[in-house]
């Protein structure tokens, strides 16, 4: 799953795992591919990738986000990509403002994108399964609920517990304060949010990051994702 | 005519009388993102947001899209000594674990029974956003809904049975709202105070839903409690330990050798005394006898030789010398104990869904070999798979290398180990410490076990030995 680094200096493209554009790291997207991208109310959003998954222009994706709630001006978000219609399905907790609205809900309504809304605490036990190759777990939440219909349901404790199955992607689109150059990350406040647990759930992992050191300049002991999980990185600026 | 509906900041003032010291608050998007702020900083409540942010107060927001600690709003926050992030599925374990005393939820519908609807509108009715609100419901022990008593249109939010899809079935114990405040019994909706300038008919008549009138109506009050801190620190592993029931279950961290083990604690609960305990542990004490250890290295022996030790459940159980066992072993090969064998990554995974409120799930490991024997097998998309159950334990103790008064702990090396997941499974987790610090003193990045995971801190004596003396 992960990529051997290969270091030539002088290739253009990639040194290592560093990228030289984000179109460039998004390589062998395609078509109908489903996407994890993280990110958490404005926080932690990787607006590059998400700038170069619109450049490559392909299409029908499935995205597993948190939604698109909050959009400051000159933000490139999942908002953005839903508008420009290469989403064809988006699986999200919040798809999007109740009140605002956006791409998301009008997409929705016309009938051109599909939206599947999940628990939070559902999507991130279900891609934390999935990288961490567990293949379903019972949990408890949803007893009584919308979001156990149709789904295996058994007693613990006397209590409804609903299966919930494994989610893995094809790409991880995430969005890192530092990283070394194999990979190991660190990030800032509430924008950890979905990274950590994305980054295990996808076949290619691909971080965005403010700003690349050598290894051993990221303390071992506040390393929050291992570089085992990441393929490719990219510079934000 | 009736008095004027409540703003938020005044309504943040009247919740805040739900909180309690130490309380473990998780918070939703809406009004319940203002109770931060009717807080004094000093005060000793957690508060969680969904995004990600542990212990925070109120924050000034940062230019542009870059701010880098937001509510579940959305809003900016800033952590308040002690305070620490974690990632969304730390999160989620956090709420459906059971972490949590009290969930603030803004929902748009709450029906008599105390089913709600999250967060929506009229318009998206088809479309609801439950966000974390199902786990933050499901997981703590109070949920109160503060929501406007009417939407604009006159349209009542408190209703007899919801018009939409619920995220919560009876959930709800209170409703505080910008005219009232209202209880969740069995026998339903209880009115027990009314804002100032607003009568109870006048309540009756804006709520569609029955409405009893408690016999104690009180005017809603803003004043706001001081929240003294609670005290974790003990002076010593036997006062830490000298509650332990007999019978309990007791996770006890480390790995094979001698760090990351709680050799102060493991010798406090010899010399409490307790018997009958069920272990659960990576191994059952075999750092004596492997080469991690010296002869004389305390480890879970010291608890069998003691007659403590009725059962252990672990990966590593025995001695990797057959003509070298452990004291476990031969206690087990008299028969005084039980045994349970799982291998390491399925017992982590076991203690992680019992502190996370997984009640099952499906592992590979061991599937089509002895340790899958007499456990249902599955096949999910071509694999096969085993079901394995979550583990919890009465109490824990673990080894931590610095942990400030709130009980935030930071580890050392590969001695953090089992302690981190172990710290979320127990009803009482006691960490022993080679210092103690004050909160703010370790970073919110640092923090790897947040402190409402942690009960009673210990720190290791300066003079205390790890090794019997011989």
């Amino acid at each position: 799953m992960t990529s051997t680094p290969e270091n030539s200096p002088g290739d253009p493209i990639k040194q290592g795992k560093l990228y030289s554009s984000a179109l460039a790291a998004l390589e062998g997207i395609s078509n109908d591919a489903t996407v994890l991208v993280a990110g958490f109310a404005g926080c932690g959003i990787p607006q590059k990738l998400l700038c170069g998954l619109a450049e490559t222009g392909v299409s029908g994706l499935t995205l597993i986000c948190q939604g698109a709630w909050i959009q400051e001006p000159g933000d490139f978000t999942v908002a953005d990509l839903v508008a420009g219609g290469q989403v064809k399905k988006m699986i999200s907790p919040m798809p999007f403002h109740p009140t605002h609205g956006g791409p998301v809900k009008e997409r929705w309504q016309s009938g051109e994108l599909e939206v599947e809304v999940v628990s939070q605490g559902v999507l991130a036990e279900r891609l934390r399964a999935g990288g961490a190759g567990i293949g379903g777990v019972f949990l408890p939440s949803s007893s009584g609920t919308r979001f156990v219909e149709g789904k295996e349901v058994r007693q613990y404790d006397g209590r409804e517990h609903v299966l919930e199955l494994a989610l893995k992607a094809d790409f991880a689109l995430l969005r890192a304060m530092a990283s070394d150059t194999l990979g190991n990350m660190v990030y800032d406040g509430t924008a950890r949010n979905w990274n950590p647990t994305m980054a295990m759930a996808a076949g290619v992992t691909v971080v965005e990051v403010d700003a690349v050191h050598e290894p051993g300049g990221i303390d071992p002991e506040l390393v929050i994702t291992q570089a085992i999980f990441i393929d490719r990185l990219v510079l934000s600026a | 005519m009736p008095g004027t509906h409540l703003e938020p900041a005044s309504i943040a003032q009247r919740m805040s009388q739900e909180l309690f010291s130490g309380a473990v608050v998780a918070l939703g998007p809406g009004l319940p993102c203002h109770l931060p702020g009717a807080l004094l900083e000093t005060d000793t409540v957690w508060f969680i947001a969904d995004s990600g942010a542990l212990g925070f107060t109120l924050g000034v927001k940062k230019s542009g899209a870059e701010h880098s600690a937001v509510d579940a709003g959305g809003n900016a926050v800033a952590l308040l000594p002690g305070g620490s992030f974690t990632g969304v599925v730390d999160v989620a374990g956090i709420l459906r674990g059971g972490h949590t005393d009290i969930a603030v939820l803004q929902p748009s519908q709450v029906a008599v029974n105390g089913d709600f609807v999250h967060w929506t509108s009229e318009e998206t009715a088809g479309l609801l956003a439950p966000g974390s609100a199902v786990d933050m419901a499901y997981g703590a022990e109070t949920v109160i809904a503060v929501m406007p008593h009417e939407y604009p249109g006159s349209r009542s939010n408190i209703v007899s049975q919801c018009s939409l899809p619920v995220d919560g079935a009876g959930k709800v114990n209170i409703i505080i709202t910008d005219v009232a405040v209202i209880k969740v019994t069995a026998a339903g909706l209880e009115l027990v105070e009314t804002a100032p300038g607003w009568t109870a008919e006048e309540v009756i008549a804006m709520t569609d839903a029955p409405l009893t009138v408690s016999s104690d109506l009180k005017e809603m009050t803003f004043n706001v409690p001081t929240l003294e801190p609670t005290n974790k620190v003990y002076t010593s592993a036997v006062e830490a330990l000298s509650d332990v029931p007999e019978g309990s279950i007791i996770n006890v961290d480390g790995f094979a050798g001698p760090g990351g083990m709680a050799h102060y604690l493991m010798v406090g609960l010899r010399d409490v005394g307790v018997k009958g305990l069920q272990l659960i542990s990576n191994t059952a004490g075999i750092a004596r006898m492997s080469a991690f250890g010296a002869p004389n290295i305390i480890d879970h022996s010291i608890l069998v030789e003691n007659n403590q030790v009725v059962k252990a459940t672990a990966s590593y159980p025995v001695s990797p010398s057959a003509s070298r066992p452990s004291a476990f072993e031969e206690a087990y090969n008299r028969g005084e104990t039980e045994l349970e064998v799982v291998p390491q990554g399925t017992l982590a995974e076991r203690l992680r869904s019992g502190g996370a409120g997984v009640a099952a799930f499906y592992t590979p490991t061991g599937a089509g070999t002895l340790l899958g024997e007499g456990k249902e097998a599955r096949t999910i998309d071509g694999k096969d798979y085993i079901l394995e159950t979550g583990l919890q334990a009465d109490f824990c103790i673990i080894r931590g290398y610095k942990a400030d008064t709130l009980g935030n702990v930071v580890y050392k090396g590969t001695s953090r180990n089992f302690n981190p997941v172990m710290a979320t499974t127990a009803k009482i987790t006691v960490v022993e410490v080679d210092e103690i610090v004050e909160p703010g003193q370790l970073g919110p990045e640092e923090i790897v076990t947040p402190g409402l995971f942690i009960d009673r801190i210990v720190v290791r004596p300066a003079d205390f030995s790890a090794y019997l003396e011989i």
